[in-house]
């Protein structure tokens, strides 16, 4: 039992105090069994109030520590620090939230949101005379990190990772990689294009002797954890042997009955089920889509490189670390939306991409030279009615750059965009610009009079009430609508389900906090990157890849890490293993094992987070939760019903 | 002033600013085992986040944030910080090696012994006004910084120090030392990171608005300093009068987005720190009209089109429209002219008090810095990406790295994405430059 417990009671500058008063609470709990000394203080968590922590906890040999403050998810790294920089063991330490769980939650009541802190501050004393002294756990980590997806934010994180030192393998489901700025012509705002980018940075990872790049390749078993993931791996082969008759190659292509859509092209065109990579894409292997295929043997005929005796494997690779940079997917509208699919002019921005990176002289549609062009922002981000509440960020700058772009390299092109308040936020600006100066026009639209896009005899027309004439209605005559897309999460994330990622309420890959630590996900051991943590551009991808290749590196870097010590332990004696806990294991950490002739329950403690939801399943109350032992928990249930 | 000393060091790597974008640089780097010199012009680490009160668009205090953050940075055995510094020059003398010299500047006070005390404030009786507090607020010469300063101890501003030695008198451990000189420094390194920050658009350049002639006109961050824990009034109340306000207008793009003052780009962080400012004061006074004018409302990032609706949701007024001219009425009211887009007329609209949400313009300090070698600077004079796709830290030297706002107007999550790809970019470089 502890006697020497230390509490301070922080303002939080107002955050607290303005609603909870923090002499009163301070007054009420110095009296508390086994505590020594309680303070009030303005920040808790600043450097100096730190320091005088220290100071107290070695001057008086603190035996326990709590701070009351803000939630733990912020600080409670922070002051089991100050505890170990006073030589108190970290697991001594309690933290008490009297922010979010008083002040903030009761701002309209003051004395209840005061009895409420004494309360959970007495609770945290309760718990705090019972807390021992514990030791991390240790765990062996392998110098290794695999980056799931193959776009530019993981090639770039490969890149900086090799530079490290650290084994890379990049796993792209694709049987290229550039991922979607491979698919882009010219990009915002250096007019580097697509290929460029993507052919740079591949040449710089093929030279790498510790960069491994699967291709066709999934992940599709995850077992293990930070310092330790066993991943297995499917790779689909190509069913072409690697030094293939380039020249035959193309003949066989020409033979193949299939057609498909293309993806590449985003369905404006169409491919063979079997086809070469694009330019811009890596390795430049041809490959067969064997989901496609209908094994005619046309090609096989043709071609000698053609093989179909390859075969699926799984091979497992054993890394430290997982970096997902999975990308995204442009949205698809839906039917009938801005006329989508009804109205045969009606593209998306991606599909007007690559229509300009692949006409010539003149703009063509259906045989048909394009001049006027309508381009409607907001498809699919910022959505009223449906589920898309966000923006999605790059739109608007790119939808104008390759309306400059259209410009430039066609004649007698006029574009009309038809927007809801451009974003071409900071330097952007400049391209914002350029194109007003170039005499395109800007129409721009409230939420409840969107863009109405119909069909008038052979006539495209796009329909306003343009906000900046005065509401006047006006009316565009387009060759092409462009419906600018944002970005959504990709349409197969199930890879985030195997490592169990939480996804925020736009249902991109959440971090654990945009500011404090942006890369990091709730799983130990896996960091996101680029678009599949939420729309970026493609600046902002490589920011975000490079600083999640450092936290990446950073958890495997010195061959060990250290892990909680707070998991669930299984009495043995108890246990009849009914399989109730496994299942209401949320991460997989429980498996049966034999032990003295009986099957019991098996905790992995690098996998287990300490959350608790096996124990009350338990039917004989074999489990029990470090430093949350029921004892614990009853202790302070006492002092929070006590009044 | 004389110099005394010239000392050589060496670092594997030196920051230049100490604030949220140089601060997680230098904690990556040293994390990795590095040395970190971080050079710090000001009393304080934190920059300007520091100063601010809550931040978007998850409204955590910004404080509560920053100072653990700059507690570790401090506490770090990898990084020495020297605050209260400037760097004078780089020069590549090698490949992959680089000399600095550092001008460190006398505090006229031993941080080490300062315990924070407060008592040479009291004694001193020199009153300036306070440059923490966004002026709207007085300190004494001899003073800390603000609450949440690190380190957190007493200055002597000698510019306005009549040497009265009252504070010497009083000082309990004799921490205060007239004596000290301005040292030299001559600092061997093998890479450098600019996080130089920005600086705020000053709006006495745009008359028509009043600022420094209508009183309670103010800028943004003088309202970030009436919102923020550490707060000079203790409530938010108009400069003029010391009222309450009840109905508070923003004028969105102050020198942002303006070919007229010499800043045509957007400053990509006023629209949302304008819109949570507007949810704070719906917060702290519920009685209070909010009304921002804009141009465009640009809420772009994670979490910011909610937000933006949120605000919309508790009452906020938006008004598109830019603010052509403010005049003041007798009871010192301010009178907004503008064209109602929506509307297509011209209109007047009375508010009581008026917050300018002023843009980020270039810091261009660090233009000069380097001698032998030129530090490009981009079109709007922030520091050149000379691969802006391919490694967006990197800068016209090889070695040299930009991390944060150097580089252009960006937000909290932004900068610290720049600075983990600016300290990336330096790690790669030290190690294969082994």
């Amino acid at each position: 039992m502890k006697k020497k417990i230390g509490v301070y009671i922080c303002h939080c500058g107002g955050n607290i105090s303005d609603y909870v008063d923090v002499e009163k609470v301070k007054q009420a709990i110095e009296n508390e069994g086994g505590v020594f000394l309680a303070k009030t203080t303005m920040f808790a968590c600043s450097d100096s109030n730190q320091k005088d922590m220290v100071e107290d906890i070695k001057n008086n040999e603190l035996d326990g520590v709590i701070v009351a403050s803000c939630s733990p998810k912020l600080h409670l790294t922070t002051f089991r620090n100050v505890s170990e920089r006073g030589d108190l063991n970290k697991y001594s330490y309690v933290h008490a939230n009297i922010r979010e769980q008083a002040s903030w939650a009761h701002s309209d009541d003051k004395a209840g949101a005061t009895e409420k802190a004494i309360h959970i501050v007495k609770a945290a004393i309760a718990k705090a005379r019972l807390s021992e002294s514990l030791e991390p756990n240790k765990i062996v980590a392998k110098k290794a990190v695999a980056i799931i997806g193959g776009g530019v934010a993981g090639m770039k994180a490969a890149i900086a990772l090799s530079n490290m030192d650290c084994p890379v393998y990049i796993i792209e489901r694709k049987y290229f990689v550039g991922g979607r700025v491979a698919q882009w012509n010219e990009l915002f705002t250096t007019n580097e294009t697509g290929k460029d980018l993507v052919t740079r940075l591949y040449n710089d990872l093929v030279k790498r002797s510790n960069v491994t790049i699967f291709t066709g390749a999934e992940v599709v078993k995850n077992t293990g954890s930070i310092g330790d993931f066993k991943l297995t791996i499917k790779i689909t082969p190509r069913y072409i042997k690697e030094n293939c008759n380039q020249g035959r190659l193309q003949e066989a292509i020409d033979a193949c009955p299939v057609e498909l859509p293309d993806d590449f092209n985003f369905s404006i065109t169409n491919r063979k089920a079997i086809y070469h990579n694009f330019p811009s894409e890596y390795p430049q292997l041809p490959v067969i889509d064997i989901k496609n295929c209908t094994r005619c043997g046309k090609c096989e005929q043709i071609c000698e490189s053609i093989d179909f005796s390859q075969k699926e494997e799984n091979i497992e690779i054993q890394i430290g670390s997982v970096l997902m940079a999975t990308g995204f997917d442009p949205y698809t509208p839906i039917e009938g939306e801005f006329g989508y699919k009804e109205i045969e002019n009606v593209v998306t921005l991606p599909q007007f991409k690559r229509m300009i990176d692949m006409s010539d002289k003149t703009l063509t549609f259906k045989g048909k030279e394009i001049k006027n062009i309508a381009y409607i922002y907001c498809v699919g981000s910022r959505q009223e009615e449906r589920e898309n509440k966000y923006c999605s960020r790059y739109c608007c700058t790119s939808a104008i750059h390759e309306a400059i772009i259209a410009k430039k390299k066609f004649t007698n092109i006029n574009n009309f965009h038809f927007n809801r308040g451009i974003r071409a936020y900071g330097k952007q600006e400049i391209l914002y610009n350029e194109s007003s100066k170039m005499g395109d026009i800007y129409l721009q639209l409230t939420e409840d009079s969107p863009a109405v896009v119909s069909k008038n005899g052979t006539k495209t027309i796009v329909k306003t009430n343009d906000i900046l004439t005065n509401g006047r209605e006006i009316e565009v005559e387009a060759d092409l609508v462009v419906l600018a897309t944002g970005m959504v999460p990709r349409a197969d994330n199930s890879v985030g389900s195997l490592f169990k990622l939480p996804k925020g309420r736009d249902k991109f890959f959440n971090e654990i906090h945009m500011k404090l630590r942006p890369v990091e996900t709730f799983i130990d051991g896996v960091t996101i990157s680029g678009s599949c943590q939420g729309p970026k551009n493609i600046m902002e991808s490589i920011n975000s890849a490079l600083s999640a290749a450092t936290k990446s590196f950073s958890y495997i870097s010195k061959g060990e890490l250290e892990t909680e010590p707070i998991v669930a332990v299984v009495d043995s004696g108890l246990c009849t293993w009914c399989n109730l806990c496994s299942e209401a294991c949320p991460f997989d950490a429980i498996s049966m094992k034999e032990e003295g002739g009986k099957s019991i329950a098996f905790i992995n403690n690098s996998v287990c987070k300490g959350c608790g939801m096996c124990l009350p399943v338990c039917p004989t109350d074999a489990i029990d939760l470090i430093a949350y032992s029921n004892k614990e928990i009853e202790s302070m249930i006492d002092a929070l019903a006590n009044d | 002033m004389k110099i005394e000393q010239e000392k050589n060091i060496s670092f594997d790597a030196l920051v230049v600013g100490g604030g949220i974008a140089g601060g997680e640089a230098a904690l990556n780097l040293a994390n990795t085992g590095f040395k970190v010199l971080l050079i710090e012009k000001d009393l304080s680490l934190g920059g300007k986040m520091i100063m601010l009160s809550k931040v978007f668009p998850t409204l955590d205090c910004a404080a509560c944030i920053t100072t653990p953050k700059v507690s570790e940075i401090a506490r770090h055995s990898n990084i020495t910080i020297y605050t209260s510094s400037e760097v004078s020059s780089i020069s590549k003398i090698a490949k992959d090696n680089f000399e600095a010299i550092v001008i460190k500047k006398p505090r006229y006070v031993v941080i080490e012994d300062c315990t924070a005390c407060q008592l040479c404030e009291e004694a001193c009786p020199i009153s300036v006004s306070d440059q923490y507090q966004y002026n709207m607020v007085g300190r004494k010469a001899a003073f800390i910084p603000f609450s949440i300063a690190n380190p957190k101890a007493a200055a002597i501003d000698i510019d306005n120090c009549i040497l009265c030695g009252a504070c010497e008198k009083v000082c309990p451990t004799n921490c205060i030392d007239f004596t000290q000189e301005t040292e030299e420094y001559r600092v061997s390194i093998k890479t450098v990171i600019l996080a130089t920050g920005f600086k705020l658009f000053d709006p006495v350049l745009i008359p028509r608005y009043g600022y420094g002639v209508y009183k309670n006109v103010i800028t943004s961050m003088q309202m970030e300093r009436e919102l923020a824990p550490t707060r000079p009034f203790n409530t938010v109340l108009r400069p003029g009068d010391g009222k309450v306000p009840d109905k508070i207008a923003y004028v969105l793009c102050t020198g942002s987005r303006d070919a007229t003052i010499g800043n045509p780009i957007c400053s990509q962080i006023c629209c949302m720190y304008s819109i949570k400012q507007s949810q704070l004061l719906m917060g702290a006074l519920p009685m209070a009209d909010v009304t921002i004018y804009y141009i465009n409302i640009r809420s772009f990032g994670k979490g910011f089109e909610e937000f933006y609706q949120q605000a919309k949701g508790m009452g906020v007024n938006f008004v598109k429209g830019k603010i052509g001219k403010i005049t003041e009425t007798e009871k010192g009211n301010l009178i907004l002219r503008y064209e109602d887009i929506n509307e297509g007329i011209v209109k007047e609209e009375e508010h009581d008090m008026v917050i300018l949400s002023v843009g980020a313009l270039p810091n261009q300090d660090a233009s000069k810095l380097f001698k032998g070698e030129e530090l490009q600077l981009d079109q709007h004079k922030f520091i050149y990406q000379s691969d802006l796709l391919g490694s967006p830290s990197k800068t016209s030297i090889e070695g040299v790295f930009v991390a944060g706002t150097a580089s252009g107007p960006m937000d909290i999550p932004d900068s610290i994405l720049s600075a983990g790809s600016a300290s990336s970019e330096a790690i790669s470089y030290l190690i294969q430059n082994k």
